[in-house]
């Protein structure tokens, strides 16, 4: 399958974290393999925006860092969701699914008018 | 919700102060992002080494996500301001001297301020310590001669049943008491007695023991004492038994009952009092209107307003007029809020002088910044135009500006409080009073608000002028110019000469006002008018009313122990007397002259009254102009005798001599005629406060007897502080009990009586210095920079043939110029300065026209010195040199 444009649309990354850790808390590694799993190879998150974007999340106090040991039995920083994190997420969904079917209303133009 | 915030401030801070582990944790979790990139090719299939290789180009550089990420562990706001921070303190370190200048002259602008709010918070704005004392009022009877004056026992017993109707009104009656204890010196203590609703008005009770019983008030039963904090720490070192213990004042054994707590020794009001004793009116001091003995002091009730209070007093007033005329017709009543008073009724207009004279200095420390920030800005006019053009916005470009002001106010308000903590030590040992009470100015919280204040405004102050500049600076002129600074266009020059003129005008008014005060007080501490203060002992001693109960006794003692003093070696003569008149003279008899009608009650001439030993006016030196002094002859059985000053004389008598006219006093029933038998010259006290009677009146003191004695020594050929001891020694020969105070020489007394005074000269002289350095080191400053940037025109003038003399000349008269203009511009505050310190202080002589002009060379000197330095730089300019550097 083609791969998304590699530029992801401005506050994607952050929803696509959020979401990402909104089952349990991941570390880097995790999170980037997650969102391939699920985008089934479609969106891949470079370590180059990854960490940035996971530093800042954290700086906001959306997610908490804590470090813990990864499956392999390493040192690895995971990374959770907080309170407002999660209320984040919420919002950004809902903000993330009219935006699209704003979008979408506007692609199938010739449908409707 | 706070919890988040928490949580949010936690990792900023975490990552603001923890850079260090931030950074090792960012490696690590990008080190095992790595290895797990190699893990992973690795179970690809590929080697290790070829995963490794793998993972590194996946990875690529790491050094820019890095430095991403180090940026959002910075707060952006706090970040920025911090490489701000950084930034102004390089800035500043690279000029060190500037920014020397620049705290010094901070430090000690805001200091003086801050000490002086120091003050003013010391005195009037912290609250008495008596609970609601902004309910409480001074009761005054107003005479011709006493604006402040006390109330006869009879007038306030004839009001008793009147006062309920404003609240309590407690009163009190001066009297100092010696105080002794078997086996130790007498000593005379500060003492009030007080009735015994006293300390309910004050609503402060004993800390230790108990206050006054009702019925302690009446004669007989008084013998309780209760004594001061102070005098419990200092004389009985704090005894917890002191409660039961028995000393002797005056001579009878009297019992304390209680210790005041430390609080009352509040040095603004009654905290000088060391002894409380119960009223214990004498049947002779109840009777009759005319000793006015009793202070009032009242307490409102909770219903009576501040104007109902006013009107009640008043009535009290016009009441006494009117049932006691004889003693009243001429005098009203009147209250004034403690809080008003407990500074001293008139000294809100000094210390509000003071407080502005302390803010012109700021106001000097400000514009100085202003010119040094200025200057400093211009010079660095290309770097700002650089940014500017480069796209800086105009905040990006007053920021560096506005931190460099802010950090030097800060640096300066830290200094500000060394500064005033500084002069808040010698303001306390300055300002100790006689008897150890000390003024005692806390530096709280509110001293420090004020420091922070002061700084946060002056840097406002003096940080707009440069920031303006900078805001519109024009950038082509600028970029254009070839030089690296810029000396301004007309306009910004304009405004640094004000700055100049200024700082002279405000220094004009403190150095006048200094000297006015300087000369003032010196004139006043030298003022010898009709006494002289050389060769002179003084002293105070009390006569214990118990051992000393008749005239007889009194006057035996009298002359005995002045017949021992005189026959000292070194001692020429020695006298005693009710009041040391060039010191202080608070009594005053009303007259009827006779050959004149019996004088309407009220306008009776009076006169000061004093008690004399015969041999006072040769040991005062005051002269006698005509008649005798008197003698032996005058004794308490002889016709009474007087003898009056010139003043009095020609007042009563015109040029007709008054020797022989006969006077009594105005009060009683019939006139006791007594003959006037000499003529004094006036005698002058060496206090500041107006003297409203000019009238001065003698008596020999065997016919006025009083336990409580002047002792005056005059002595030739020997130093009059070595006397000190062996005049001691004889009085307490004579009686071991006798408390004798004070005893040293006048000159002594006289350099401590004003040490008030002399605070506030120090105060204010330092404050016309500071005004004075701040302006000289403006007008330097200012002269320089120009000298500086017109190198090359001196330059191109002496090439042309300008002689040294010349460049010289053009620099000193550009200073002066300034100062005269700003000397001109102070004359106005100059003049305002000089008819407040009028008003403030009557007695003192302030000669205006000569301080006038002194002050105003004075300012030219400095100038012309600050001038100076930069002129014999302008004429030492090489033209060779200074146009090659074009």
């Amino acid at each position: 399958m083609e791969k998304v444009r590699k530029e992801l649309l401005q506050g994607t990354l952050d929803l696509l974290i959020l979401k990402s850790l909104s089952t349990a808390s991941l570390h880097g590694w995790d999170i980037a393999k997650r969102i391939a799993l699920v985008s089934k190879d479609r969106l891949s998150l470079k370590q180059g925006s990854l960490y940035p974007a996971l530093h800042r999340l954290e700086g906001r106090a959306w997610v908490e860092a804590e470090w813990g040991v990864s499956d392999a039995g390493r040192s690895a920083k995971f990374y959770k969701l907080t309170d407002t994190g999660r209320q984040q997420l919420e919002t950004e969904t809902e903000h993330w699914k009219s935006f699209a079917a704003a979008m979408a209303s506007v692609l199938r133009m010739e449908e409707l008018l | 919700m706070i919890a988040a915030r928490f949580r949010w401030l936690r990792t900023n801070l975490r990552r603001f102060f923890r850079r260090g582990q931030q950074e090792a944790e960012l490696n690590s979790e990008i080190q095992f992002h790595f290895d797990q990139l190699v893990a992973e090719f690795e179970a690809e299939g590929m080697s290790k080494s070829q995963a490794n290789s793998a993972a590194h180009r996946e990875f690529g550089t790491t050094d820019s996500y890095r430095e991403e990420v180090r940026d959002s562990w910075r707060p952006s706001a706090l970040a920025d301001l911090w490489r701000s921070i950084v930034f102004a303190i390089r800035s500043l370190a690279r000029s060190p001297g500037f920014t020397f200048v620049a705290i010094v002259t901070l430090a000690l602008g805001i200091g003086a301020n801050t000490s002086m709010f120091s003050i003013v918070n010391g005195i009037v704005l912290k609250p008495l310590p008596y609970a609601n004392s902004d309910q409480m009022d001074r009761i005054y009877r107003v005479t011709s001669v006493d604006p402040a004056g006390g109330v006869a026992p009879a007038d306030l017993a004839h009001l008793e049943s009147e006062l309920g109707a404003y609240g309590q009104v407690a009163s009190y009656v001066y009297g100092d008491v010696s105080l002794s204890e078997p086996g130790r010196p007498a000593e005379m203590a500060d003492a009030l007695r007080v009735s015994n609703n006293f300390f309910y008005v004050f609503a402060t009770q004993p800390h230790l023991g108990r206050s006054f019983r009702s019925g302690e008030e009446i004669e007989g039963n008084h013998r309780v004492v209760v004594i001061s904090n102070r005098m419990w720490q200092n004389r009985f070192g704090s005894r917890e038994d002191i409660i039961g213990h028995t000393v002797r004042l005056n001579g009878e054994p009297n019992e304390i009952v209680g210790v005041m707590p430390e609080s009352f020794n509040d040095w603004r009001y009654m905290g000088w009092v060391d002894v409380f004793r119960p009223l214990g009116l004498s049947a002779d001091e109840m009777t009759g209107h005319e000793s006015n003995i009793m202070h009032l002091i009242g307490r409102r009730a909770h219903d009576v307003s501040k104007e109902e209070a006013t009107q009640l007093i008043a009535g009290f007033g016009s009441r006494l007029a009117q049932d006691f005329p004889a003693a009243n017709a001429e005098s009203s009543w009147r209250g004034v809020s403690l809080d008003i008073i407990k500074a001293g009724e008139g000294s809100h207009l000094t210390l509000a002088m003071l407080v502005g004279l302390s803010g012109f200095v700021l106001l000097i420390a400000c514009s100085n910044l202003a010119n040094l920030l200025l200057a400093r800005t211009m010079a660095r006019a290309r770097e700002f135009a650089v940014r500017a053009a480069l796209g800086a916005s105009s905040r990006q470009l007053i920021r560096p500006l506005a931190i460099e002001s802010i950090l030097l106010a800060l640096a300066g308000g830290i200094g500000a409080v060394i500064v005033a903590l500084g002069a808040h030590r010698w303001l306390a040992t300055r300002s100790t009073g006689d008897n150890g009470e000390q003024v005692i100015f806390t530096l709280d919280w509110s001293v420090m608000a004020w420091a922070g204040i002061a700084a946060l405004i002056t840097a406002i102050a003096f940080g707009i002028a440069p920031a303006l500049f900078a805001m519109r600076l024009d950038l082509n002129q600028a970029l254009k110019s070839g030089s690296r600074g810029t000396t301004g266009n007309r306009g910004q020059q304009k405004l640094r000469n004000l700055l100049i003129i200024g700082q002279f005008a405000l220094a004009m008014v403190l150095l006048t006002g200094a000297t006015l005060f300087i000369r003032g007080l010196s004139d006043l501490n030298n003022r010898r008018a009709g006494w002289e203060s050389d060769q002179l002992v003084t002293g105070t001693f009390l006569l214990p009313e118990a051992n000393y109960g008749t005239v007889e006794e009194i006057s035996a003692f009298q002359r005995l122990s002045l017949e021992r003093l005189q026959a000292l070696p070194g001692v020429v003569s020695a006298s005693v007397a009710h009041y040391h008149p060039f010191l202080n003279w608070p009594s005053t008899r009303r007259l009827w002259v006779e050959g004149y009608d019996r004088p309407e009650a009220g306008h009776e001439p009076t006169a000061l009254f004093n008690g004399v030993s015969p041999a006072y006016f040769e040991t005062v030196e005051t002269p006698l102009l005509n008649g005798r002094s008197f003698d032996d002859r005058d004794t308490a059985k002889s016709t009474p005798v007087y003898i009056i000053n010139e003043s009095m004389a020609r007042g009563l008598f015109g040029d007709e001599s008054p020797i022989g006219r006969r006077l009594a006093s105005a009060t009683g029933d019939s006139p006791e005629w007594g003959e006037i038998i000499g003529v004094s010259v006036d005698v002058k006290s060496i206090f500041p406060e107006a003297t409203p009677v000019t009238f001065q009146l003698y008596r020999p003191m065997t016919q006025v007897a009083h336990h409580r004695n002047r002792l005056a020594v005059r002595t030739a050929g020997i130093a009059p502080q070595a006397m000190v001891d062996s005049i001691r020694n004889t009085m307490t020969e004579l009686d071991p009990d006798l408390p004798l105070n004070q005893l040293q020489p006048a000159n002594t007394t006289i350099a401590r009586a004003n040490y008030q005074l002399g605070v506030l000269r120090d105060m204010l002289s330092s404050f016309a210095v500071l005004g004075l350095a701040l302006a000289a080191l403006g007008i330097y400053g200012v002269i320089a920079r120009t000298v500086a940037l017109r190198t090359s025109e001196f330059g191109i003038r002496i090439a042309l043939g300008a002689q040294i003399s010349d460049i010289i000349r053009l620099v000193l008269s550009s200073g002066t110029r300034l100062a005269l203009y700003g000397a001109a511009l102070g004359l106005i505050g100059a003049f305002g300065i000089s008819t407040l310190l009028g008003a403030a202080f009557p007695n003192m002589t302030m000669e205006r026209g000569p301080v006038l002009v002194s002050t105003t060379l004075i300012l030219i000197a400095v100038a012309l010195l600050a001038s100076y330095l930069p002129a014999r730089r302008a004429a030492k300019i090489s033209p060779t040199e200074a146009l090659r550097a074009e």
